[in-house]
């Protein structure tokens, strides 16, 4: 049977790799390394990408802003009910949010005056989030409670400062989670009321307004029905919102990338060094082995298991340790750089969701490689008489 | 099945098909050579002819001896009658088949079905056991891999290396590694043993020890081909067939 064959030629690159055992552990932790990185990024900025989509999947259809001299400033409120006088749009309303300086924590919050739109999908909330109109509650983000000096709990007092300097404060009623979207981690909710005055916002106006329609593919029609009715106005899609966080994420990830070039090229000349030349012992291992009997085509499947081996092996650890490093670490090593728009970062865990594509991708950017600079120069020496090799 | 091995002979209709012409030669004749050249860098500023036209029979249980200086193209001739290299021009006849032309894979086949080779410099891979290193030969077959150790055990045992097999190469003394490659010589059960300067590295008592173990096995019916410039071999009596080389051709042969 066949099968012995194959057997015997395995058990024997098994006895090769264990005899140049420290090379190849060498080559293995080289490589490990690199899949690690390149995994840890594939894992992270994917799982970002997927988070940022579900967090918007139910925010509102369209966003429209008001400006002016290309900046953004406030709505007026009652600009949602011209809106809701155009064929399709099923409902218009104020949204309250914007930046809050901690300088203790030398931070920014993202606060949010809640109103019809925003948190209702939010499925890591502990404790409740206060109604519109209910003064003196807040519920946080996790990040936010654990960066203050004196930890916070729901029952807790956070104080904040208003924009005339004095001090406001707010029962908690309700944290998020760490293990919650990014969004969340630095984010305070409070009434409607609450925000104005904390913001002193003037009355009739909103940050912007969240627009739904009734069918989906109108969506682009209606923005720019909206455009040309409010020259001032800006409506943002939510498909545009999410290709924006897309954007972010894949720069984010190049970033990284770069900032480990240098362990690419590390292992990409370590690849070459191997495909370039076999050393003096191997030449003449391959010698021996055709003087005794071995065919062109066993001495290429003995070096096709080995690169198997090592490739395959640093690719599974490099692959494991990432998933590890992503979904049950934190992404300790990247997290700053691809996670974080405001200082506090959050310390959330992202569900664990591998995309098989890249993957694949990854493997063969790498695994694939690897086997060919194993077998070419093998190949190179196997087909030479094997007279000449040992000589060699 | 592609083709069967009968030790004397293959008969690939791959091999039939590229040797159409019949030679006639001596039914005792296992090995011919016609006119074989060998010429290294052939073209280039440092050709050389390391065998020259050259033309030998030899018959099935011979002792054959090439002797002569260095250069003199022992080794050369060694490795075109064992199928590791091709002749720049004419031919290698084994058996009765023309294996100068023939494609890689039969090529190998012929030198794993009907030589044991065993080198100068031994060439024992020093990392494996000595069984490993005896196993060698017959690790790309579908000798299940518990019968290939007690093959590659029981050749050990007759030349007196059963309690060396579990020892790393590197730890064996010259004899006891030169011993090691006789046995990987011998796993395939070859027709012809070929040695290159077999005794090169060994002291007399070890030569004698060698030379006894080939002259076992030339009475067990095996061709022996050992080219040597050692007069302790070619001088013994049992050698059948002298050929002394000198330049690449032969000078005197007896």
């Amino acid at each position: 049977m066949a099968f012995e064959k194959h057997r015997n030629i395995l058990d024997y690159t098994l006895q090769t790799l264990l005899r140049r055992k420290f090379k190849n552990a060498g080559i293995i932790l080289v490589f490990t390394f690199v899949i690690f990185i390149v995994g840890s990024i594939v894992f992270l900025s994917y799982s970002l990408k997927r988070e940022a989509r579900l967090l918007f999947k139910n925010s509102p259809d369209i966003i429209v802003q008001k400006m002016r001299a290309g900046r953004h400033e406030l709505i007026p409120v009652t600009l949602g009910n011209d809106i809701m006088g155009i064929a399709g749009v099923s409902n218009a309303g104020p949204r309250y949010w914007g930046y809050y300086y901690d300088s203790g924590a030398k931070a920014n919050y993202t606060i949010l005056g809640i109103s019809t739109f925003g948190l209702e999908n939010n499925r890591m909330l502990t404790g409740r989030l206060p109604s519109a109109h209910e003064r003196g509650v807040a519920a946080i983000g996790r990040g936010i409670a654990d960066v203050r000096i004196i930890k916070k709990d729901i029952g807790s007092t956070l104080y904040l400062q208003d924009a005339d300097g004095k001090w406001m404060d707010f029962n908690i009623v309700g944290i998020f989670e760490s293990d919650s979207e990014i969004l969340t981690d630095d984010l305070i909710v409070m009434s409607e009321d609450d925000f104005k005055y904390l913001v002193k916002m003037p009355s009739g106006t909103a940050t912007d307004l969240a627009v739904n329609v009734y069918n989906e593919t109108e969506i682009p029609t209606i923005a720019g029905k909206i455009k040309e009715r409010f020259p001032d106005s800006r409506p943002i899609l939510r498909d545009e919102i999410i290709r924006t966080y897309d954007a972010v994420f894949s720069w984010r990830s190049g970033l990284i990338v770069t900032l480990f070039i240098g362990a690419l090229t590390a292992f990409i000349i370590l690849a070459w060094d191997k495909a370039t030349g076999l050393s003096a012992e191997e030449k003449q291992e391959i010698g021996i082995l055709k003087a005794v009997g071995w065919e062109t085509s066993d001495i290429l499947e003995m070096k096709f298991w080995e690169g198997v081996v090592v490739s395959l092996t640093s690719f599974l650890c490099g692959i494991i340790i990432a998933y590890v490093h992503i979904f049950f670490m934190g992404a300790f090593l990247f997290a700053p750089a691809l996670k974080g728009w405001s200082v506090i970062y959050p310390d959330f865990r992202l569900t664990p969701f591998i995309d098989f594509y890249q993957i694949a991708i990854l493997l063969s950017v790498t695994v694939i490689p690897y086997i060919a600079s194993t077998i070419i120069p093998s190949w190179k020496a196997a087909i030479t008489d094997p007279d000449i090799v040992m000589r060699g | 099945m592609e083709g069967s091995d009968n030790r004397s002979g293959y008969s690939y209709e791959g091999i039939k098909a590229v040797n159409s012409e019949q030679w006639t030669v001596n039914s005792k004749t296992i090995i011919k050579t016609e006119n074989t050249t060998k010429i290294f860098n052939k073209g280039k500023p440092d050709e050389v002819i390391a065998v020259n036209g050259l033309s030998i029979e030899i018959s099935k249980g011979d002792f054959v001896v090439f002797k002569g200086p260095s250069g003199s193209g022992k080794t050369t001739l060694l490795s075109l009658i064992g199928c590791m290299s091709r002749p720049t021009s004419g031919r290698v006849i084994v058996g009765n088949r023309d294996v100068s032309r023939l494609p890689e894979r039969f090529m190998t086949e012929v030198r794993r079905g009907t030589f044991g080779f065993i080198f100068q410099q031994f060439h024992l891979i020093k990392g494996i056991t000595v069984c490993d290193n005896v196993m060698l030969p017959l690790y790309p077959t579908d000798v299940k891999p518990l019968r290939l150790r007690k093959m590659a055990e029981e050749i050990l045992n007759s030349l007196n290396m059963k309690e060396r097999k579990d020892f790393y190469v590197r730890k064996l003394s010259g004899g006891e590694q030169q011993r090691t490659a006789i046995a990987r010589a011998l796993i395939n059960n070859p027709e012809i043993i070929l040695a290159d300067e077999p005794t090169a590295h060994l002291d007399t008592h070890l030569s004698d020890e060698f030379l006894a173990i080939m002259r076992k096995l030339n009475k067990q019916g095996k061709t022996i081909v050992i080219a040597t410039h050692d007069p302790l071999v070619y001088e013994k009596d049992y050698v059948t067939l002298c050929i002394e080389m000198r330049d690449g051709r032969v000078r005197k042969m007896n």
